[in-house]
């Protein structure tokens, strides 16, 4: 369960470029919420303070129940993520990447290596797991850094822009993954830009804009709440031409 | 416990890492191998050739029929006389001949006119290879005139001694180990070189690699604390550093102690307990030099620049040692608490066969050991930056 309020984080020399700007919304626990916002919406630095990798300026993020300026080595336990950065190890193997982030989260022996072979096998890795990924495609270095970020079975996952680079068929696979974390009570928050994907997977959605929450709730509750009849001209509708609506 | 885990997983993971990259990896540990060697045979080759030269002095004299008499004392003292070329000084200029005598067509006259005969030493003195030639003709030209001034005063009824009230008598205390202080400077100075480069790539890798490959943000959102992540990363570049210089040191002993090296008496021990106090005095900046490098490393946000920036760490490095063998009085006490300076001292006193007390290693060890845990602790700090992250 992540619960975010009010939270504010500012860059710059004078703090002068608000990139998230009193966003709050939550994402609850066997569900998968879709985050959607253009570009400078401050997608990537609420993933971060979400991965507590920097703290917010204001407000409060929580995950479940843990905060993630104060409690966060607790946080990290309980999270996988994947971020924009998704750096591999080249001259490790992508099973020897997915086992390094395993230990690191205290998996270890037999139990490691099931949750790593099941992992790489349901992404379709399996036949590549034991190869070095520096020759990789993008597609199969997403694999890689997805089994990575999964491979400790977090209660919480982060996934920014899960699905680029991947295949069509690997695409259905990550989807039929994420919906088997969903049965298993996981709390899912995916950043996405493309609607096909938040259409397909996503039982709550929030759209992000100008680092303000501008609409949260099913996709249903998107297009009654804009008149519109497609997902798409929705979001452009919600998130309006200028500030965006609050909502 | 389960925090000297993940620390020992990220050093598992590093040196795993550093070995994959096995053309980097072969490259320096085999440069560090034999570099050592190679370089040995050539500076004592040069020493060997050196040497010959000194024992039979070859001397060009132009003129020598203006002196005669001089000319039969030089052949007394196995001196070779040649007959020079004709563009001696260009020659000279040119390093393909190392000294010529010229007498003064004037000698003779000059001498029945009671005057001093004149005699020109004609070198180039910024030509090392030169040196040994001409202090050996000055020396036998000041005994001929010695010699001669002696014979006047007999024939007046002078005892010489009038003419020679000081009598210098020279006592070198210097024992075999002593001498040949440049080629036991590069010694010293390799084995201080390999603790530098024997990190270096991996270091940079971890830190400016990791940053530049976008593997630092998800490293440091697993339960890894900053600190921890910088330990492993350290006691892994120590591990492969401390490897390097090992290997470095080895390659000088089998040389100074099996090879068939010319036969010019190497002029310092380097043994299997020399071998030991070189470990042990250089095991300090083992562990400093890795600290730093990766705090540099840090700083880059890319390799290349991280590069950039350990060029001046390196030029640092190598000056301190040449510092303290162009300054040529003896080094002050505190030099020893300066980090490199200090290991640097104790390395020449090690080969000298000098005694070095726990307490001179203690001193040289204080700083290194210091600036290790502070290079650490900052490099820990930056990495929690967001600075670090927001880099790409």
């Amino acid at each position: 369960m992540i619960v975010v309020d009010a939270v504010v984080k500012s860059f710059g020399k004078h703090r002068e470029i608000k990139a998230v700007d009193g966003a709050s919304f939550h994402a609850d626990d066997g569900r998968i919420t879709g985050l959607l916002g253009p570009n400078g919406a401050g997608k990537t630095t609420l993933l971060r303070m979400l991965a507590t990798l920097i703290p917010p300026d204001a407000g409060q993020a929580m995950v479940d129940g843990l905060d993630v300026a104060a409690d966060r080595y607790a946080v990290r336990r309980q999270i996988g993520v994947l971020s924009d950065a998704r750096g591999l190890y080249g001259r490790l193997t992508a099973r020897e990447n997915v086992h390094y982030y395993g230990r690191l989260h205290g998996v270890s022996g037999a139990a490691l290596k099931a949750r790593a072979e099941g992992l790489l096998a349901r992404l379709g890795m399996a036949e590549l797991a034991d190869r070095r990924t520096q020759g990789f495609s993008q597609g199969e270095r997403m694999k890689v850094a997805i089994a990575r970020a999964l491979v400790h079975d977090p209660a919480t996952v982060l996934l920014d822009e899960p699905t680029n680079g991947l295949d069509i068929m690997s695409t259905r696979g990550l989807r039929e993954l994420l919906r088997g974390l969903r049965a298993g009570g996981k709390c899912i928050l995916v950043w996405t830009g493309v609607m096909q994907e938040v259409a397909a997977l996503c039982d709550s959605i929030v759209i992000l804009g100008h680092g303000r929450v501008v609409a949260q709730g099913s996709g249903r509750d998107m297009l009654s709440w804009s008149g519109q009849a497609t997902l798409e001209d929705a979001f452009v509708t919600l998130l309006g031409s200028g500030e965006g609506l609050a909502a | 416990m389960s925090a000297l885990l993940r620390v020992f997983t990220v050093v598992a993971k590093e040196l795993l890492d550093t070995f994959r990259d096995r053309r980097t990896m072969l490259l320096t540990l085999v440069t560090a191998a034999t570099a050592g060697p190679l370089f040995l045979a050539l500076i004592l080759n040069m020493a060997a050739n050196q040497a010959e030269k000194a024992r039979a002095l070859k001397l060009p004299v132009s003129g020598p029929e203006y002196a005669p008499a001089l000319i039969a004392f030089l052949e007394r003292q196995q001196v070779t006389i040649q007959t020079p070329p004709a563009d001696y000084e260009a020659r000279i200029r040119a390093g393909d001949v190392d000294i010529v005598l010229e007498i003064d067509p004037k000698f003779e006259a000059d001498v029945a006119a009671g005057k001093a005969g004149t005699v020109r030493l004609v070198y180039d003195h910024s030509r090392d290879r030169a040196r040994a030639a001409i202090d050996q003709a000055e020396s036998v030209l000041r005994a001929y005139s010695r010699q001669w001034g002696t014979q006047r005063l007999v024939l007046r009824g002078i005892v010489p001694e009038v003419a020679r009230p000081l009598n210098v008598e020279n006592v070198d205390l210097a024992t075999p180990q002593q001498s040949g202080s440049l080629i036991l400077f590069l010694v010293a100075y390799y084995g201080l070189f390999a603790s530098v480069m024997g990190g270096m790539a991996s270091a940079l890798d971890a830190t400016a690699g990791e940053r530049e490959r976008g593997s630092l943000e998800p490293l440091l959102a697993t339960p890894l604390s900053p600190l921890q992540l910088m330990l492993g990363k350290w006691l892994a570049v120590t591990v492969f550093d401390v490897l390097v210089v090992l290997l470095t040191l080895s390659g000088f002993y089998l040389t100074l102690n099996f090879a068939p090296l010319p036969a010019i008496g190497i002029p310092f021990l380097f043994g299997p307990i020399e071998l030991g106090r070189f470990v042990l005095i250089l095991a300090p900046l083992n562990a400093l030099l890795p600290a730093i490098l990766l705090y540099v490393g840090l700083r880059g946000r890319s390799l290349r620049e991280a590069q950039a920036n350990i060029s001046v760490l390196l030029f640092i490095v190598s000056m301190l040692p040449v510092l303290q063998l162009f300054l040529q009085q003896k080094e002050p006490a505190w030099i020893l608490w300066v980090p490199i300076s200090g290991q640097y001292t104790l390395l020449s006193r090690a080969l000298r066969g000098d005694a070095i007390a726990a307490i001179d290693w203690v001193q040289s060890a204080a700083a290194p050991l210091a600036l290790t845990v502070l290079a650490l602790l900052a490099a820990a700090r930056l990495v929690s930056r967001e600075s670090v992250l927001a880099s790409r």
